[in-house]
């Protein structure tokens, strides 16, 4: 295998666990805190920046040797910002119902620090083909925490997964009494906290 | 000339062009959702005007059949009571038309507190399977406690008697005001009057709950007193004079 090749599978692999945005940076913790409640949401919302961080890593390392120095956060901000809101309107159109419990979490992918750290670290000194690669990687390690934290969430807090019924809660006739406590926001700080637990622990053994 | 990204000129140039283009993205994608975005409006509508109107959509029937076989949209002059036939009624724009001073006049008593009503609105006869007149579904929206509170009212063929209501947008305190989309709620106006006999509106929601056999009265719910009071105050103004009082006189002598 090539230099160049491992190299790209480098980076598309190594935020996926070694350098996870969220478990390893912290970043972009309140969204994955916030729609991580039950798999759909986390999925849909995982899907959102996907699109996002792909493209405004594209477009902003396309045009990134136009960028004036003493503007560039302005530009990616923008960037990011358009991208934003065409999410919001694909999603408005495609799942109303799901776009409204995302409420304004969508919006606020504006502010997640994955994807302007992306831009502002990767983008602005690498070629496009590179930074969709590298996007590609961040936005699956943001999604394994997200749709990791979710699976947990879901499962024990209300016994579904993607609403289908795994455990029979009490209240439906089953045996399960489902935890109310992980469906609110602080479960999902324990868990993502137990994640970087492991990812710690699995990186050291590993040297 | 090279391309100076550094300079004063440069940076202006290249955030000109960098918004200019990201604006279009943005036009550019609501310009293709906008025609689902309509069609999407119009089956909102569709289906809010049967529910009003107590038609059994459940299941898989096809509300959209259901109302093009048995609705008919009217657009109505509001202080005339005449309709007009021209338009395109389910593309009418009611919310435009109400803020729009050209299409708008204030009222000159503001009960619902909309502070500016369109001069024409909505109306849809709803027949049955027997080509009879089963009732008359109307628009209609008052302010409540925070925000505008959006229904449609059914009028069975006496011009008096509610068919069904239902309320289908409002920004209430989450929790306290969700009965209005509450059918436990929305069933007690079957049945109610509108008008008393001198033909004024006597409409209520009344607190402390109706006492039976009040056939204008509907329970106001506890912790909502100034939602109760927005709808009372939207159906007595949309069925008053500044209303469809005139549309539904003209109804009863079938004129329209």
């Amino acid at each position: 295998m090539s230099k160049s090749m491992t190299a790209t599978r480098d980076i598309l692999t190594s935020p996926i666990f070694a350098n996870n945005p969220v478990a390893m940076q912290v970043l972009g913790v309140c969204s994955a805190l916030a729609v991580s409640n039950s798999m759909q949401t986390a999925l849909v919302m995982t899907l959102a920046v996907t699109f996002v961080l792909v493209f405004s890593n594209l477009i902003i390392s396309t045009i990134r040797n136009f960028i004036p120095n003493s503007v560039r956060i302005i530009a990616q901000m923008t960037v990011i910002a358009s991208l934003v809101i065409i999410v919001d309107m694909i999603l408005q159109d495609v799942a109303y119902e799901l776009s409204r419990q995302l409420s304004v979490f969508v919006g606020l992918i504006i502010t997640n620090c994955i994807i302007m750290g992306r831009a502002e670290a990767y983008a602005m000194k690498m070629p496009p083909h590179l930074a969709v690669v590298d996007a590609l990687g961040n936005a699956m390690g943001y999604g394994v925490i997200l749709l990791g934290v979710a699976f947990v969430r879901e499962l024990l807090g209300s016994g579904t997964l993607f609403g289908h019924e795994i455990f029979a809660t009490i209240e439906n006739g089953g045996w399960y009494l489902a935890n109310e406590m992980f469906k609110l926001p602080p479960s999902a700080f324990f868990l993502i906290g137990l994640m970087i637990w492991a990812i710690n622990v699995i990186q050291r053994k590993r040297g | 000339m090279a391309f100076k990204k550094d300079t004063v000129v440069g940076t202006m140039i290249f955030t000109i062009i960098l918004c200019l283009s990201c604006s279009f993205m943005i036009t550019g994608t609501a310009e293709v959702l906008k025609e689902r975005k309509l069609a999407k409006k119009r089956d909102e509508l569709k289906r809010y005007v049967l529910m009003a109107a107590d038609v059994d959509i459940s299941g898989d029937k096809d509300f959209r059949q259901i109302f093009e076989k048995s609705v008919t949209p009217l657009l109505v002059e509001l202080d005339t009571g005449v309709v007009d036939t021209e338009a395109n009624v389910l593309d009418f724009d009611d919310r435009m038309a109400a803020i729009n001073p050209e299409t708008s006049s204030k009222p000159k008593k503001d009960t619902a507190k909309i502070r500016s009503r369109a001069d024409k609105a909505r109306a849809f006869k709803v027949f049955d399977d027997n080509g009879q007149l089963h009732a008359v579904v109307l628009p209609i929206y008052g302010k409540g406690l925070w925000s505008m509170i959006y229904g449609y009212v059914a009028v069975k063929p006496d011009f008096n008697t509610i068919e069904n209501v239902v309320f289908y947008e409002h920004g209430e305190t989450p929790g306290i005001g969700d009965f209005l989309n509450d059918t436990e709620w929305t069933d007690k106006f079957k049945g109610k009057q509108l008008f008393d006999e001198k033909g004024k509106v006597s409409f209520k929601v009344v607190k402390g709950g109706a006492k039976a056999g009040d056939v204008h009265g509907v329970d106001a719910v506890s912790g909502a007193t100034m939602t109760g009071r927005g709808v009372q105050r939207a159906v007595q103004f949309w069925f008053g004079s500044e209303g469809f009082e005139t549309f539904l006189h003209k109804l009863k002598a079938s004129e329209v």
